[in-house]
């Protein structure tokens, strides 16, 4: 008789665990799940080219990518840029072609003729 | 060598997603204000002469800077981008869990079926192809690098979408087009997904009254899955970044996905997936780009090729929009989705006797207006101010008239498919172009 009554809180515990885990909403039940979100291929990091100890004296390509009706922002970066650095050269250049196509000739041109860019600008 | 590259503030996220994507993430952005297109001389003076709307330093300053301050270690940094991805997300409760997937733009923003161990093995039962084989790869857009993913990548997404693994291989074959379903363009592109074969009856697939509608399982959730893959695998859809489309387009919900209804074709109209070389006993998925449908359900007794005809030249400003542009995109493509009741009377009052000639009938008749064709070819129009021939006669016709340039693009043309309930000789025109079709049944 005693042993039976020294098991019966043991009993009542277990019930409740049972009557908690049975009756707990299903929203606050854990989970574990697939995670759905993929990855994209590793990119190779490439080394930024170094930069110019000064303007002066050099050629600079303001390149307009051919973005529609945005030639003028090139136009003035132009005027700007040569009345503020006078002694570098500025030389504006439209890329071949619309905004979606590239121009290696431009760009060859450009390796060959300067020594840094600005380029722009879409919409 | 130096390059100081200028962005309109707007697309700062797409700028530097991109950079990163391309292995510079350091790029030396110059932000001005928003749109520049179409401002005048004196508007982008201000501009440059001003601050960078998001870093508030002066433009020219910071031009200046991209092109002469000395590098940092982190822009001079080699070695791989690289982010880790784990298999499983963190033990949480479901109510947090849906949560997460709703916060982190998983989701098309309704419910869906949480991806557990045992729904993902259950839904791979409906393949034959091992879970870590590669299925194929998308680009988030079309500047950036590829994503690629496994048979068990696409089935956890299609268990998200509510798909059952009978569903599996045609949207396995979907993800193997590299075709996402959210194009990052500002115009609010769509895009349209069409099953051929047997595996439509298989599914139940809906071809009958509201195909394209939100009333079958197969339907809704083989084109959802689209969604949640591009999103997902893909690296698209993320509004700002890789998503771009100024409204949106409500088609993303299910993208058009549909079968034809092959059983209902006149004699001599060949299924789809068969006019792209297929065997008529596969089952092949098509995947399309566009816009617009353009719908048709009222009586006029003019001929049907003759209205469709009409319907068409209405597309040069549609997906067409881009004709505006000087030099951009010349061309589109058109589709007709049309019902069986349309398709028998163009066949049997109509003559024509096959979908390509159909096809062909409109690629030759639908033109530019001249007022779309003077815009779309500035060059022409120099020429014909100039007098010069034949471009100066064209000056004579009314803005509304035919231009000689062909709308669509003989390699194009006009897709033709063939669906719906056979209620009235009803039909869709619009501008989807045709991109992949991949066998459903390799991926079984």
């Amino acid at each position: 008789m005693k042993r039976s009554i020294g098991r019966l809180p043991i009993g009542i515990c277990l019930f409740i665990c049972f009557f908690v885990a049975c009756t707990k909403k299903p929203e606050r039940q854990m989970i574990t799940v697939l995670n759905p979100v993929g990855a994209p291929s590793p990119t190779p990091l490439i080394p930024m080219a170094p930069r110019l100890d000064t303007l002066e004296g050099k050629t600079i390509y303001i390149v307009d990518v051919m973005y529609p009706l945005t030639h003028q922002l090139f136009e003035e970066i132009q005027k700007v840029f040569s009345q503020k650095y006078p002694k570098t050269k500025w030389v504006i250049k439209s890329k071949a072609g619309t905004y979606f196509d590239d121009d290696p000739k431009l760009w060859a041109e450009i390796k060959a003729s300067a020594q840094g860019m600005i380029i722009g600008v879409g919409h | 060598m130096p390059v100081a590259p200028i962005v309109t503030g707007r697309f700062q996220d797409v700028a530097e997603a991109t950079a990163a994507s391309k292995g510079m993430p350091r790029e030396r952005f110059t932000y001005i204000h928003h749109p520049v297109s179409n401002k005048s001389a004196a508007e982008c003076r201000k501009y440059i002469e001003g601050n960078d709307p998001l870093t508030g330093k002066r433009v020219i300053e910071e031009i200046v800077a991209a092109l002469t301050k000395p590098l940092s270690e982190e822009e001079k940094r080699t070695g791989f981008l690289e982010k880790p991805r784990e298999r499983l997300l963190k033990t949480d409760t479901a109510q947090n869990v849906e949560r997460q997937f709703l916060e982190n733009g998983w989701t098309d923003g309704l419910m869906i079926a949480l991806p557990t161990e045992q729904k993902v093995s259950e839904m791979l039962k409906g393949t034959s192809h091992k879970p870590d084989e590669i299925v194929g790869q998308m680009m988030p857009s079309p500047a950036q690098g590829p994503w690629k993913y496994t048979v068990e990548m696409v089935a956890v997404n299609a268990v998200m979408a509510g798909a059952k693994p009978k569903h599996l291989p045609a949207i396995l074959a979907l993800a193997a087009t590299g075709q996402g379903s959210l194009p990052s363009s500002t115009s609010s592109m769509a895009r349209m997904m069409v099953i051929n074969g047997p595996i439509r009856n298989q599914l139940k697939m809906n071809m009958g009254i509201g195909a394209l509608g939100p009333f079958d399982e197969a339907n809704a959730v083989i084109g959802r899955t689209w969604t949640f893959i591009t999103k997902n695998l893909g690296g698209g859809g993320k509004a700002g970044t890789t998503y771009l489309g100024t409204f949106g387009s409500n088609y993303n919900y299910n993208n058009l996905c549909f079968a034809e209804k092959e059983e209902a074709l006149p004699s001599g109209w060949k299924p789809f997936h068969v006019q792209k070389g297929f065997k008529q006993e596969e089952s092949v998925v098509s995947v399309f780009n566009g816009w617009t449908l353009l719908n048709y359900s009222a009586y006029n007794p003019d001929p049907y090729h003759e209205l469709m005809r009409r319907q068409m030249v209405a597309l040069e400003m549609s997906g067409a929009g881009a004709h505006h542009t000087p030099g951009v995109n010349i061309q589109t493509a058109g589709t007709l989705i049309i019902d069986p009741v349309t398709a028998r009377a163009l066949k049997e009052e109509e003559s024509f006797e096959t979908k390509e000639k159909l096809s062909q009938w409109l690629t030759e008749h639908v033109h530019f207006t001249m007022w779309n064709y003077w815009n779309a070819m500035p060059d022409y129009l120099k020429k014909a101010r100039e007098g010069v021939q034949p471009y100066a006669s064209l000056l004579k016709r009314a803005p509304e008239s035919d231009s000689p340039l062909q709308l669509f693009s003989p390699k194009a043309g006009v897709e033709i498919i063939v669906v719906g309930g056979e209620t009235n000789p009803y039909w869709y025109a619009g501008d989807f172009r045709y991109l992949a079709s991949v066998s459903i049944d390799k991926w079984k």
